[in-house]
């Protein structure tokens, strides 16, 4: 069943079920009072026949018949009966002389009271002692109440409830529709979306109600979808360039050597070209393997407790001892006076790999410029903060910078393959923590790295 | 003995510089520090009935604001025994006096050439402090006009 269906039976049925028992209880309360309120008059006209047929006042008697006469309405079928309980005749016979159903004889007789009820006839008595001997004093009428106003009432209520379920139906079905409509259209409007277009986007209504934002977390997602669909073009394409030229150089050299016959030297320059060639390739399937290892989740690293700022001073004697020309200055302006505000749990080789590479970046692109390094502590963090005055990515290009194989434009007299950033971004996430670059193109990068702290048992 | 010093801010990160600056100028005794924000008071009676410092100065920290302050803290925390932010909505020379009176303040640092950017309902007490006291300390530090961008980062307190 669809939901529209759904919303639009259930709204029906509640409105129908919540209409039958207003109507229901109406009828059955008004039904119920008006019996009781129309046995009552038939008491008092029963008591007031009483008095002026047996005379019991005998002075108001008359007074009594004439108020009866002129101020009571005769009701529809009106009849009394006073009889005279005479302890010879059995109530059984006095109630076929008069006409009368027994049961009301023998409950007035019990409890000086009784109602009777014979289709739209209706009786009410009471007993009464009088001169040593006991009268039932009786009256019948047909109660034009039951019998018009109710009916009256019943049919109104029947013809109000069929055209409230009409409004009803016609309103969920009409409402149901129509709240959908706009998740209707946007099911049309995704269904035409495809690999091919995946550059269309929802409208996002103006009103800022559920469906413009379902309308703009559909676009976030497409957003996503997009990039990665990007992501994976610039991937495939950046690694075959990647692997492919080492190869044609190495087929090249071999090529040209084989045309004639050449000196030994030659071929050992040759066969020297071949082999850098193919240990550029081994590193570059090396560190794709290394990439592929830290971004699959499932394998669990070795953690241990260390100190962010010992890490960072391993890592500046490695890359002095690689490229002495560097000029990086570790700043500890901020350092927090509690060395147990620096500690977080970690893997030194990953740590050492991540931290080496963006700071090589560093230096690498501001072709040895001052790189800074600060360190600081909030309560739940260690934050790391290194800024070159390097070449800086175009703002176009900062959305793909942790792509595999991805190169900024301006990077075309820089050695690299484009898998140190995303490498140290792996290993960054596999401790918890937070990679941000910012940067502007000829201005410089600055990378901040957040750590969670160690939570230490004090 | 313990100094209390007042440093106005605008809470962004940059303007934290001020207490770093100090703080590191400073002969490392502890101090109190009173981080003071002016704005004009709202002429509204509903704000005005509910009018508590605490919300305001909670709406007005961004986490990239408390990560700086916290990092401040650790760095500095035996120097800073006790910071406190406070608002200030009187914009007169006599009420800011009497507001140093109060609060016991023994220095007042302000920041030399960074300016405080204060929102259209806010006002810069750095103008008012120099013309009001005659000892306050400035406090100057290397600033990269070049990216004065509208978002807070918490990277202006890391400089050089």
């Amino acid at each position: 069943m669809k939901t529209q269906t759904k919303i639009a039976v259930s709204l029906v049925v509640f409105n129908i079920g919540l209409l039958l028992l207003f109507g229901i209880g109406i009828y059955f309360f008004l039904n119920e009072y008006s019996y009781v309120d129309f046995y009552k008059r038939l008491e008092t006209r029963a008591n007031i026949g009483a008095r002026y047929n047996l005379k019991i006042d005998s002075a108001n008697a008359e007074g009594f018949k004439k108020i009866r006469e002129q101020h009571l309405e005769k009701l529809e079928a009106e009849k009394e009966y006073l009889i005279r309980i005479i302890p010879t005749v059995s109530l059984e016979e006095q109630a076929t002389k008069y006409h009368l159903p027994l049961s009301l004889l023998q409950a007035l007789m019990k409890d000086g009271r009784g109602r009777h009820q014979e289709g739209s006839t209706f009786y009410g008595g009471i007993k009464l002692q009088h001169n040593n001997a006991t009268y039932l004093s009786i009256v019948s009428a047909n109660s034009r109440f039951v019998s018009h106003h109710l009916t009256f009432l019943r049919n109104i209520l029947l013809w109000g409830f069929l055209f409230i379920v009409v409004v009803t139906v016609y309103l969920s079905i009409y409402f149901s529709k129509h709240f959908f409509d706009p998740i209707k259209e946007m099911i049309d409007k995704v269904k035409q979306i495809s690999t091919e277009n995946i550059h269309l986007r929802l409208k996002e209504p103006e009103n800022n109600n559920e469906i413009s934002e379902l309308a703009s977390t559909f676009n976030d997602l497409l957003n996503r979808i997009e990039t990665a669909f990007e992501t994976q073009k610039n991937f495939i394409s950046n690694a075959s360039h990647e692997l492919a030229t080492p190869l044609t150089a190495i087929m090249g050299e071999a090529d040209v050597a084989l045309i004639k016959e050449r000196k030994p030297e030659d071929y050992q320059k040759v066969l020297q070209n071949v082999v850098i060639q193919a240990e550029r390739l081994n590193q570059i399937t090396k560190s794709l393997l290394f990439l592929a290892q830290t971004g699959y989740k499932g394998k669990k690293i070795v953690l241990e407790i260390l100190r962010l700022d010992e890490v960072i001073w391993e890592v500046k004697g490695l890359i002095d001892r690689l490229n002495p020309e560097n000029k990086i200055q570790v700043d500890l302006s901020l350092l927090p006076e509690d060395p147990k505000k620096l500690k977080i749990n970690g893997n030194k080789q990953l740590l050492h790999l991540a931290l080496a590479n963006i700071l090589n970046n560093a230096c690498k692109y501001s072709h040895n410029k001052p790189v800074s390094v600060h360190i600081g502590a909030s309560q739940d963090q260690v934050l790391l903060f290194i800024k070159d005055q390097g070449i800086g990515i175009p703002e176009n290009e900062l959305a793909f910078i942790y792509d595999p194989f991805f190169r900024a434009s301006n990077t075309r007299l820089f050695e690299g393959y484009g898998i140190g950033l995303p490498l140290a971004r792996n290993i960054i996430k596999l401790h918890n923590g937070t990679l941000l670059v910012t940067s502007k193109a000829n201005s410089g990068t600055s990378v901040q790295i957040n750590f969670p702290l160690a939570k230490l048992i004090k | 003995m313990q100094k209390t010093i007042l440093i106005p801010i605008d809470f962004r990160v940059a303007s934290l510089n001020t207490l770093k600056y100090a703080l590191e100028r400073s002969s490392g005794n502890p101090h109190h520090v009173i981080l003071i924000y002016a704005e004009y008071l709202e002429d509204s009676i509903t704000e005005l009935l509910f009018y508590r410092p605490e919300s305001k100065i909670a709406s007005k920290i961004t986490p990239e604001f408390k990560n700086a302050l916290e990092v401040l803290r650790n760095r500095f925390e035996y120097q800073i025994a006790d910071l406190d932010i406070k608002l200030f909505h009187n914009r007169s020379r006599r009420g800011l006096r009497r507001f140093v009176e109060n609060h016991q303040i023994d220095a007042i640092y302000i920041p030399q050439t960074y300016r405080l950017k204060m929102p259209k309902k806010a006002f810069d007490l750095v103008s008012i402090i120099r013309q009001t006291f005659v000892d306050y300390q400035e406090i100057d530090w290397p600033q990269d006009h070049s990216d004065a961008s509208e978002k807070d980062h918490l990277e202006y307190l890391f400089n050089q």
